[in-house]
């Protein structure tokens, strides 16, 4: 009987299973290596070896490469974001976090172990400016009309602003201890404060402080959902993932998340995908249900990005 | 085999973490320094692991088979304050605190120069699929890199009077491996960083060679009557070859049997001693008692009082 039904609900299963599941690459920063998930059977397809340490990884604005980037190894990778395969690496000096301009022009690199945030041309990597930080340049944003990107500096405790016309720095403020993920959202920059609870909101004009948005100790870093109808800010210490409303910017919801949830991607169906930094794990939570899965991966996992196979059958 | 090791060290270290370390460093206002705690963590538990290992192994070889017995306990306890600071991170802890900021400005002014360091793998790209073989030429060359250092360490007079705290242990165990003054650690620290700087540092995924590696140098100091053979001796260091590094006879420029993994070094350059049934007694007759029998900390100010007068011309050089 069970042989039977099995028969029978194959091809339904076969059938519901998308044709070429969607990629889930996760940056095992300390392994170091690139895991490749199939979304679907949360199965790892495999793992490229990296050179020393990775943690932070961006789409090119074409969407031909997935730039992931080896800090200790100094250098970028360029993978193919469809099939895993390296096309080819460029000797970068500390690649830390980065960054493109909205506008395809610049890609900005933040160098946390030294001090430095390096401004590149998009197209041929040329170096086009070094800025030397006061202390831990952390993560970067860029104002949308791509004339300013701004830098958390970790261990000053402040965002830094530099112009990527004349590129010299603007200014800089202070925003709390130890920030860490910053965002462009609507004509604020929301950033993690990870010496304590909060998001703060930060308007780039005046340079002050416009509210708090408690979400647990250790606040981390921040995401736009794709529909954009949910921010998700990740606690590093509490190991939450709070939902957070874009109009209001009130938590809605929070999901306690054990393991130090740190970067976020999303699939095509809306679900989240957060790296789990201490526990050798990747989260996929479901929004609608609350519901969280964990799946093995390597050691210290931070960057995370989706890609979505199925859009491209 | 690796992951048999680092699965349940990772589990441990992520719990520590998570559950002890992280919060209360977020209580303290250190989140700045999260990431590297979670290194030092893991630097700390993979040193209780390794200590673990290395007695489990040495310890009943140098009960079977003893070149001396053992008559000063308290030397080797000081032995093993020498172990426990310096594998649990205790010393590389001070040391990374006070040399960080140094280390940022340093990186920064490479990078300023516009000189990427290299790593072997950009030098040679087919290693990049043989990891295992990168992290053995590492091995070799950072082997080699040691060879030298030593040999410098037996050169000049300054050094000497720090190095020769090693050499002053009359009662040589496999504890004595760590016994090094803490200023030593620090050049040994700058010579790597100088060695990284044209080669890179060598992938961390590979604990198990690590702890091998570790072993074997403990290994090398332990009170064990204990030879590899014709052949052997000539491929890896054993007991037998770096005891007669540490005999009384060998101390400062008079120095044989160099090297720290691989007794190529010694036979290329000229100083290798592989007679097998030499097993001479340890220790440096020149020195002060004070580095045969002092404690930790007397041991290390009159290191320095012995390197500064070696400096200024008042020492014995």
């Amino acid at each position: 009987m069970r042989r039977l039904l099995a028969c029978l609900l194959l091809p339904i299963l076969l059938a519901a299973r998308p044709a070429a599941a969607d990629l889930v690459y996760v940056l095992n920063s300390t392994d170091p290596s690139i895991s490749i998930l199939d979304a679907f059977t949360r199965q790892e397809l495999r793992r490229i070896p990296a050179l020393r340490e990775v943690h932070h990884l961006v789409l090119s604005p074409d969407g031909r490469d997935l730039l992931i980037a080896d800090s200790g190894g100094n250098e970028i990778l360029f993978v193919d974001p469809a099939t895993g395969d390296v096309r080819r690496r460029e000797r970068v000096s500390n690649p830390y976090h980065l960054d493109f301009s909205p506008d395809g022009r610049h890609l900005v690199v933040a160098s946390l172990r030294r001090n430095q945030v390096d401004i590149y041309e998009a197209r041929t990597l040329a170096l086009l400016a070094r800025l030397r930080m006061p202390d831990k340049p952390s993560h970067i944003a860029f104002r949308p009309d791509a004339s300013i990107v701004y830098v958390t500096l970790q261990g000053s405790g402040t965002v830094a602003a530099i112009s990527l016309e004349t590129r010299e720095a603007l200014w800089e403020v202070p925003v709390g201890r130890e920030p860490a993920g910053i965002i462009w959202h609507r004509g604020r920059l929301i950033v993690g404060i990870m010496g304590t609870e909060n998001f703060i909101v930060l308007n780039p004009e005046t340079r002050e402080i416009e509210r708090e948005i408690p979400v647990g100790r250790g606040a981390h870093t921040i995401f736009a959902a794709p529909d954009g109808r949910t921010l998700w800010a990740t606690s590093r210490v509490q190991s939450r993932i709070a939902e957070i409303d874009p109009s209001t910017l009130e938590v809605r919801r929070i999901h306690e998340v054990p393991g130090g949830p740190d970067c976020i991607a999303f699939d095509p169906d809306g679900r989240v995908w957060a790296t789990l930094r201490w526990a050798r794990r990747v989260a996929r939570l479901d929004p609608r249900t609350g519901e969280v899965e964990t799946i093995p991966v390597g050691r210290s996992p931070h960057g995370i990005f989706v890609h979505p196979r199925r859009a491209e059958q | 085999m690796t992951d048999l090791i680092t699965r349940p060290l990772d589990a441990l270290t992520g719990w520590i973490f998570e559950h002890l370390l992280q919060p209360a460093m977020y209580a303290a206002g250190l989140m700045d320094w999260a990431e590297d705690a979670i290194e030092w963590l893991e630097f700390g538990l993979f040193g209780v692991f390794s200590i673990a290992i290395v007695w489990l192994v040495c310890r009943p070889l140098e009960a079977w088979r003893p070149v001396e017995p053992v008559t000063d306990r308290g030397a080797i306890r000081t032995d093993i304050v020498y172990t426990l600071l310096t594998r649990l991170g205790l010393l590389p802890l001070v040391a990374f605190v006070f040399l960080a900021s140094l280390q940022a400005w340093w990186e920064g002014t490479v990078a300023d120069s516009g000189f990427v360091p290299p790593t072997l793998e950009t030098l040679f790209p087919a290693l990049r699929e043989m990891p295992l073989l990168a992290f053995a030429i590492y091995v070799v060359i950072l082997d080699f890199g040691e060879y030298w250092r030593h040999r410098f360490q037996h050169m000049f007079g300054w050094w000497w009077a720090l190095h020769s705290i090693h050499h002053a242990q009359r009662q040589m165990t496999f504890w004595t491996d760590d016994r090094n003054h803490i200023l030593d650690e620090v050049i040994a620290a700058f010579w790597f960083g100088a060695i990284a700087l044209l080669i890179g540092v060598p992938p961390g995924q590979f604990p198990l060679l690590v702890l091998v590696m570790r072993l074997a140098e403990s290994l090398s100091h332990a009170n064990v009557r204990l030879s590899f053979g014709r052949v052997g001796e000539r491929l890896f260091v054993s007991p037998r070859f770096h005891r007669l590094h540490h005999g009384i006879l060998s101390v400062a420029g008079h120095g044989k049997n160099y090297a720290v993994l691989f007794p190529v070094w010694d036979w290329i350059f000229g100083t290798a001693d592989f007679r097998r049934d030499v097993y001479p007694r340890t220790g440096d007759p020149e020195a002060p008692e004070a580095l045969a029998t002092g404690g930790w900390l007397r041991q290390q100010l009159v290191g320095l009082r012995r390197m500064g007068a070696a400096l200024t011309g008042r020492g014995q050089g």
